[in-house]
Parts: C-alpha cells; structure tokens; sequence
C-alpha cells in the first residue's frame, strides 16, 4: 500500500492559511435538541485531529458543519479564510449563501462517509473521476488517468472496472477515500470511517489514512480507533453533550485525560 | 359466524346463482342477426389494408410522444413538488391534483373543444418540417390532453424512484462540490431509473391502450378506423370479428413493449446487486409486474 497517495494527483494546493479550520462558537439546534453548544476548534495546516467522544456527543454533527452539509444557528466556520455556508449580512447577522458558492467552497473540502456513499451506478472509476470531469471540467482522459493513479495507490488497481457492489467494505472505503481525494481538496473530514467495516478490513482503511496524515494533508477524523490516534494524530479533541471538554496531544488525552467523563469515556472503549 | 349453506354464505350463493341465470338467458335470446365472418378477422390480422396500418401507426406514434412529454413532465412536477421554494411546490402541487382528479376523457374534451372556444388556445396548422406531414389539430389536442394528464401520474412515479435512493447519495455527491442540477442528472435519475422504469413501463402499456379514448375528438387511432369499419362498406356490421381483430392489434403492441421494457431494465440494472434477474417468456407475457390497477375509465 506504500506509495504517494498525494503525488498521485500531483500534490494538493497547501492551504492560504495556517489556521486551516477556524470555528468559534458554533451553535447548532436539531428542534429543541441543542447539539452543539459553543463549540470552537482550530486546525493547522498539515494537522491530522481525531475527535472523539460518545455517541450522541456532537461530533459528527460537527463535522458535517464544517462543510455545511448541517446548517448551523450561530457562530462562524471558517475554513481557508473563507466563511463557510453563509454570507454575513450588514447586521452581522449569519444568511445562508448561494447554492453555487457553497458548492464552490465544498471543491476544497474532501469527506469520507461512515456508508462510504459510493455512488453504485458507477465503477471505482467512474466513481473517481466523476466530480472532476463535472465540477472541475477536467477532460475525461486526464481524469480517469487520475483516478487510475489513485487507485493503484490505495491498493486497488486492479478494481478499476468493478461497481461498488463488487467491492467489500474496506474496498469501497478505499475508492471512496480516493474520489474524495481525486478533488485536491485542501481539508479531508472523515466521519466514522471504519465504523461499518468488518474488524479485519479496518486496516487496510487506516493504512491509507495514516499514509495520507504523513503526507502532510489536513485531517479531521471522527473516529475511536486509538491505535490510529496514537500514531498520527497530532490533537485529540475530546467531544461531549455537544461541547468540546478536552483537547491535547494523544498521549495527554489517553494516558493522563483531565476530565472525569474523559475517563470514563476512555474506560469503556480501552 | 355467519350460517353457511353447503359451506358458502348464503348471498354469495345467491350472487352466483343469479350471475349463472343471466348468461343462460343472454345466450339462449336467438340467433345473432348477422353471422360472423371470420375471414374479415383474419385479413384485419394478417393483411391489414392501409387504414389499419395508418391507425396503427398514429396509436404508437401519439403514444410515445405523450409518454415522453408525460416522462419529461412528471420529472419537472416531481423535483417542484421537492423544491425549496413554497410557490414551486404550489404550481407542482396544483398541477397534480388538477390533472390527477379529473377524467381523462374531460381533459381530452377540454383541451381540444374547450380551449379554442375561449380562444385561450387555438391549436395551429402544423406540417412536420421534412417529411411534410400534416399533424391535424386533433392529434395535437390529443397528445396535449394525454401528456399533460401523463405528467401528473408520472410526477408521482419519479417523486417515489427519488426518494428511494440513499440521501447518503446526495451528501456525497454535494461533499465533492456537486450543485443541485448536477447531483439530480449525474446521481440521482440515474439511480432513480431503475426504480421508476417497471411503473414507467407500465404506464406506456397503459398509455398504448389509453391512445383509443381520442375517438372522442376524432383522431383517427386504431379504435377509430375499426369502428369505422364497423359502420362502412363490406366490413360493416361485423362487430365481433372487427371488435376482436382490434383487440389483437393492441395486444400486440403490448406484448411487444413487454419484451423492449426487459430489456431496457436489464439495462439499467447495471452495478446493483442481484438487479440482473432474467424473466422467462411466459412471466414476461402475463406478468407476475404487478398490475397497474389503472383503468381507462378510472382516468
């Protein structure tokens, strides 16, 4: 599996900013259920951060925020410098942006879905070089030239032809991982990746995740996978009730956490 | 527990034995007056004069067009009934009640007689560039009235084969930078054929048949030339032969959209798993497909 998943599309744009992601104060209300309350997170450029925390804490709430797949109620995200999902109004109050700039900011946001999400009508190819040819009008030769290299890096050269219900899971997560890359994206969220893999294909997941954190691309994972974490995490932000309640290397976080619930919490899935 | 005689319900009986009395009286009321020939049957099947094959052609041709302007309608009603904006889902909304609500064969009236005589719509002389072919107004008035009526059942056809497919699709797809009309024609119809291509297929069976009803206006379809013949010439008064030769007419047709349908799904079966199922003939002819349950007079 070695090999250079990021040369493969010639290297990615290195974000404008050092502060890659930049959310303050991020509320959210799904009703009357407040999920995300206050919550605030930097992420520095070439910076792989793992949040986790219970199920229901907010964190895949979270993320989807961070390419407006969720509307937020208050707070800002930014991410490149750039305001995501909303224009600010002369009161400074938040109005949803045009469907086609959000569309735009979304090019420079890769995510990977806990479902992989591949779309079954279309080969491991087509899958790949689909958004490039649509959204980015790359000619077709040039992008499944691409998406061949992809491919081959994460392992899979010879799956090129087959659909997605031809592939397993850890299979499908892999194409799905480089469709998402096949964008050049300047951020790459990740929700739950291996959650739906059987425990022998876990790995072969995380092999292209940590070969892709190495390469220096900026990484929001979701995800209890502490082995992951400990090896190439260079935060671990700990999620629950809707705020963050820790955050620090992982070594702080695993072997010396600060909150009780962090323990606990940790206690269960050690 | 209700007494049974014989172990049948008593009104069940009696239902049966009135039906039973019925069709001995009905068949025993005389000789017919004029004797069938059968000879004018076969002809109509296997040497149909130029009448017949020019009905023939008007059925299908006026069947296709309004299936695909139903198709292409039912696609715009249903992505309005979904839409964002409430006025969008309004106009979608109204249309589909409208269209949905009333009798085809009022609609077909309407559109034709009604609208000229208000002068909202006067439908012009139109000759297909080329070919040079006439289209007389009351084939267009009838392919507007059997669309627009289409649309409205197609709509909810296509709204169903859209919310169908996974919204884990349409994240993606908007995760890669996708914009709506991308993520609808690329992802989502797509995947959404498979699904809406059995009860489209349906609804043509339907519409091949529905064709017949544009003897109201006078559209000189299938029906209207066996009826025809029924009135005129040497073929007149013939009712069962003529009556049966049609019938066979659109049953071929049918039968024949029977074998295209498999193949188109067989088509659009590709990458879902276990979605290429082989159909053998005789469950392609009589079909275990769910009938439609959609008459023509239920329209």
């Amino acid at each position: 599996m070695a090999g250079n998943l990021l040369g493969a599309i010639g290297g990615v744009p290195l974000p404008e900013t050092d502060v890659v992601v930049d959310a303050r104060d991020v509320n959210k209300w799904f009703g009357r259920l407040h999920v995300l309350k206050d919550v605030s997170l930097q992420v520095k450029r070439q910076e792989t951060v793992v949040v986790i925390g219970p199920s229901g804490s907010g964190k895949t709430t979270f993320i989807r925020c961070v390419n407006h797949l969720e509307k937020i109620q208050s707070g800002r995200i930014f991410v490149n410098g750039h305001l995501i999902g909303y224009r600010e109004s002369s009161g400074g109050k938040l109005v949803e942006d045009k469907e086609k700039n959000i569309a735009r900011q979304r090019q420079e946001i890769g995510m990977v879905f806990q479902r992989f999400n591949l779309f079954p009508h279309m080969t491991a190819i087509g899958n790949i070089s689909e958004a490039p040819i649509q959204v980015r009008g790359v000619a077709r030769e040039e992008a499944e030239e691409t998406a061949r290299a992809l491919l081959e890096r994460v392992g899979l050269a010879a799956k090129a032809g087959s659909y997605p219900a031809q592939l397993s899971g850890g299979q499908q997560q892999r194409v799905a991982i480089a469709r998402a890359l096949a964008m050049k994206p300047a951020l790459m969220l990740f929700d739950e990746p291996t959650s739906a893999l059987d425990p022998e294909m876990i790995g072969e997941v995380l092999e292209v995740m940590k070969e892709l954190a190495r390469e220096g691309m900026t990484m929001i994972v979701v995800s209890h996978e502490m082995g992951f974490a400990r090896e190439v995490a260079n935060r671990v932000v700990m999620m629950d009730e809707g705020q963050v309640i820790e955050e620090g290397s992982p070594d702080q976080v695993f072997s010396a956490p600060a909150q009780e619930r962090t323990q606990a919490f940790l206690s269960k899935i050690l | 527990m209700t007494r049974r005689i014989g172990g049948i319900r008593p009104a069940l009986l009696a239902g049966c034995l009135l039906l039973a009395g019925l069709t001995v009286a009905g068949c025993s009321s005389g000789k017919a007056s004029v004797p069938t020939d059968w000879s004018i049957f076969w002809r109509s099947i296997f040497q149909p004069d130029g009448l017949i094959l020019s009905g023939l052609w008007l059925t299908v041709s006026i069947a296709v067009i309004s299936q695909t302007l139903g198709l292409i309608l039912g696609i715009l009603a249903a992505l309005g009934r979904m839409a964002k904006a409430w006025p969008l889902r309004a106009v979608a909304g109204i249309y589909i009640w409208l269209f949905r609500g009333t009798p085809l064969l009022v609609q077909i009236m309407l559109v034709y007689f009604g609208l000229p005589a208000v002068g909202l719509y006067d439908f012009p002389t139109f000759t297909i560039p080329g070919i040079n072919v006439a289209v007389p107004n009351a084939v267009q008035a009838g392919i507007v009235a059997l669309s627009l009526n289409e649309g409205a059942y197609m709509a909810e056809i296509v709204r169903a084969g859209i919310l169908s497919i996974d919204p884990g699709q349409t994240e993606a797809a908007k995760s890669l930078g996708m914009t709506y009309g991308q993520t609808m024609r690329r992802i989502v119809l797509p995947q959404a054929a498979r699904v809406i291509i059995p009860p489209l297929g349906n609804e043509f069976n339907n519409m091949l048949k529905t064709t017949s009803l544009l003897v109201v206006i006078g559209v000189r379809e299938l029906f209207v030339i066996f009826s025809y013949k029924n009135t005129t010439g040497s073929t007149s008064l013939q009712p069962f032969a003529l009556f049966l030769a049609c019938a066979v007419w659109y049953l071929m047709l049918t039968t024949i959209w029977g074998f295209i349908q498999a193949r188109i799904e067989r088509r659009f079966g590709r990458g879902a798993a276990g979605a290429v199922e082989e159909e053998g003939f005789l469950s392609r002819v009589f079909g275990s497909r769910g009938s439609s349950g959609s008459t023509v007079e239920g329209r």
